[in-house]
């Protein structure tokens, strides 16, 4: 066991392909995902994700199918566990069914992708998962984002946005997108989809009518790179976190879809004065960032805000919590100073 | 008991002289258990004139592993010698070394591992952990190399004694190369050369098994030379054998050659 505790130096820190994959796949409505592999690897992302759910206020548990192989199916082959497993997803006449790999199906040299081309009646997609093969979670996200995108065919565009690669995990998934669709409303933009977010298969196939991508963070750039190549859609690399990228990311939208930015702009500088109003209590307080290794990406966004507002960053200030992922939009920075005014008048 | 195994080169005869052994070491009224840990199935197929026995793995794929007997795994072949085979799934699906490790698990279960001697045939490459079981602590502790003077078949000789090594360095580990069995394909020199490379990777020559015809007419008749041709000089040379077998005791960590080593030595006899 590490002597050190920080969750960075575990091993696998950065999570498991199937993981990720399945934090997709799930949320395609109407969809089943079967696992291939042992039983254990499809009940271990049943719980993560069905657990997140009930944090998130869900009451729908993940549609999670597993292959169930044990040592009989490693050694003969596991394809007719596959073919078993395939027909009963198909018997609950899914909209879609998923096929997700895992290391042993992988290591037996399964031929997955020949067994869903066998037609089930259904749309069938294997997304290639094996944990084994060195990708962690974010590369199961990818993966799976890129799968599903493929099952949508190029259409005419149609002046909307596209986000992408929501965080479904997250905690403050539905705040940051109620954010970013604050901020593109400012712009006379609306959402196309949120791919991959509670959405149908039917409404992933005008994945292409979008004008603009907008991925959640640069990790997805290989997903943007993806959807330009197959829809010609212009992307940007991340939601927006800080005060002056907020405002760049309305300049930049505004630019990529033919719209006037400024007063968009001028309408959010107001809405970031108000914010820091609000929180001008906080002036000349010391404080000192707190993400125990996990938040060095906010950490910029935290000396911004705290400069902005004249507070002083200190080792010996009070320890204020920095999030996980960096602040969406204004309204993610007003919710860290709400979280950083409580430490301080703690 | 005494448990040896044989390792070599597919298709260098680990089979003939597995089979043959088994059938001379029954013939001294040792108890003999042959254990043919390769998918082809055809380790003990002389033994049992020509028929081949359903394998391990065959009768846990039709009837699953609570259904299997003992009875139904261990056949008695010629002259009492008892043949188990642990076969392997079809070609090109699933994993074969795994299928190793269950059927040896089985075979724990059942108590089969037992007699005055066992002898593993194996495949010939050690391509994954499963085909090392036979290695592992509490089978086989005694090696035997199966090659001939090909340069090839050296080259798998070569690489088992590298598994052999790595194993023997394991604690509690009681693998050891107990020698190497020249099965000649009558080359000049062959069997000055196969003696050099025993020497050179630490061990000896056990015993030079020239090519002979009655090998083959043998097997045409389904019977081990043993059982076929008692009175040929290959049939005693196959006795030879199995008494070197039961009276060696030199078992050493083998000293495994690098490929320029293993060339150039293969070039000095050719």
């Amino acid at each position: 066991m590490s002597s050190n505790p920080l969750p960075s130096n575990t091993s696998r820190f950065e999570g498991c392909t199937l993981t990720g994959a399945l934090s997709i796949t799930t949320s395609v409505t109407g969809s089943v995902s079967i696992v291939h592999g042992p039983s254990g690897c499809a009940h271990h992302n049943f719980s993560l994700l069905h657990a997140t759910a009930l944090e998130h206020d869900g009451v729908d548990a993940p549609s999670i199918i597993s292959s169930c192989l044990s040592e009989n199916e490693i050694i003969f082959g596991g394809e007719a566990a596959l073919e078993r497993a395939l027909a009963r997803a198909a018997s609950l006449n899914p909209a879609c069914i998923f096929v997700l790999s895992t290391c042993i199906a992988e290591t037996i040299g399964d031929d997955a992708g020949a067994v869903c081309r066998v037609d089930w009646g259904v749309p069938v997609i294997p997304v290639q998962t094996g944990g084994f093969l060195g990708g962690v979670f974010d590369k199961g996200v990818n993966n799976a984002l890129c799968t599903i995108a493929d099952t949508a065919a190029p259409s005419t565009r149609q002046g909307t946005v596209n986000i992408i690669g929501e965080k479904n995990l997250e905690y403050e998934v539905e705040e940051n997108h109620a954010e970013l669709s604050r901020l593109l409303s400012a712009l006379g933009l609306s959402v196309n989809i949120r791919f991959v977010h509670h959405v149908s298969p039917d409404e992933i196939a005008v994945l292409g009518r979008a004008s603009l991508n907008v991925l959640r963070d640069e990790g997805q750039n290989p997903v943007g790179d993806h959807l330009r190549a197959r829809f010609g859609t212009a992307y940007l690399p991340s939601f927006p976190s800080g005060l002056f990228c907020t405002l760049q990311f309305l300049k930049n939208v505004a630019a990529v879809c033919g719209v006037p930015s400024h007063p968009a702009v001028t309408m959010e500088q107001a809405v970031q004065e108000e914010v820091l109003a609000e929180f001008s209590d906080l002036a000349h307080t010391r404080i000192a960032l707190n993400g125990a290794g996990l938040a060095g990406s906010s950490c910029g966004i935290a000396r911004e805000v705290a400069g902005a507002l004249t507070m002083k960053v200190s080792p010996r200030g009070c320890r204020v919590p920095l999030p996980v992922s960096p602040p969406v939009g204004t309204a993610g920075i007003r919710r860290m100073l709400h979280r950083w005014r409580r430490m301080i008048n703690a | 008991m005494k448990q040896i195994a044989l390792y070599g080169k597919g298709g260098i005869g680990k089979s003939t002289t597995s089979a043959n052994l088994s059938a001379a070491l029954s013939m001294q009224g040792l108890d003999v258990l042959q254990i043919g840990c390769d998918p082809k199935r055809d380790s003990t197929r002389m033994l049992m004139h020509g028929s081949f026995i359903p394998t391990v793995m065959d009768l846990v794929r039709e009837r699953g592993d609570a259904q299997v007997t003992r009875e139904d795994i261990v056949h008695s072949g010629f002259n009492g010698v008892r043949c188990v085979e642990a076969g392997g799934p079809e070609p090109g699906v699933g994993c074969a070394g795994r299928g190793i490790i269950a059927t040896f698990q089985l075979l724990e279960k059942f108590g089969a591992l037992s007699g005055d001697v066992i002898v593993y045939d194996v495949l010939g490459d050690v391509v994954c952990g499963g085909f090392a079981m036979p290695m592992r602590e509490g089978y086989a502790q005694e090696v035997y190399l199966v090659t001939s003077g090909e340069i090839m078949s050296l080259y798998a000789a070569n690489n088992i004694c590298k598994a052999i090594r790595r194993l023997s360095q394991r604690s509690k580990s009681t693998c050891r190369l107990a020698g190497v069995i020249c099965n000649a394909k009558n080359m000049p020199r062959e069997d000055e050369l196969v003696g050099e490379f025993a020497r050179r990777v630490n061990s000896r020559l056990v015993q030079y098994i020239p090519r002979d015809r009655c090998v083959q007419v043998a097997e045409m008749h389904k019977q081990t030379v043993i059982e076929y041709a008692p009175d040929s000089e290959q049939a005693e040379r196959y006795r030879t054998l199995a008494l070197r077998v039961m009276e060696n005791s030199a078992f050493t960590i083998p000293t495994p050659l690098d490929i320029n080593e293993l060339e150039s030595l293969a070039l000095e006899y050719f």
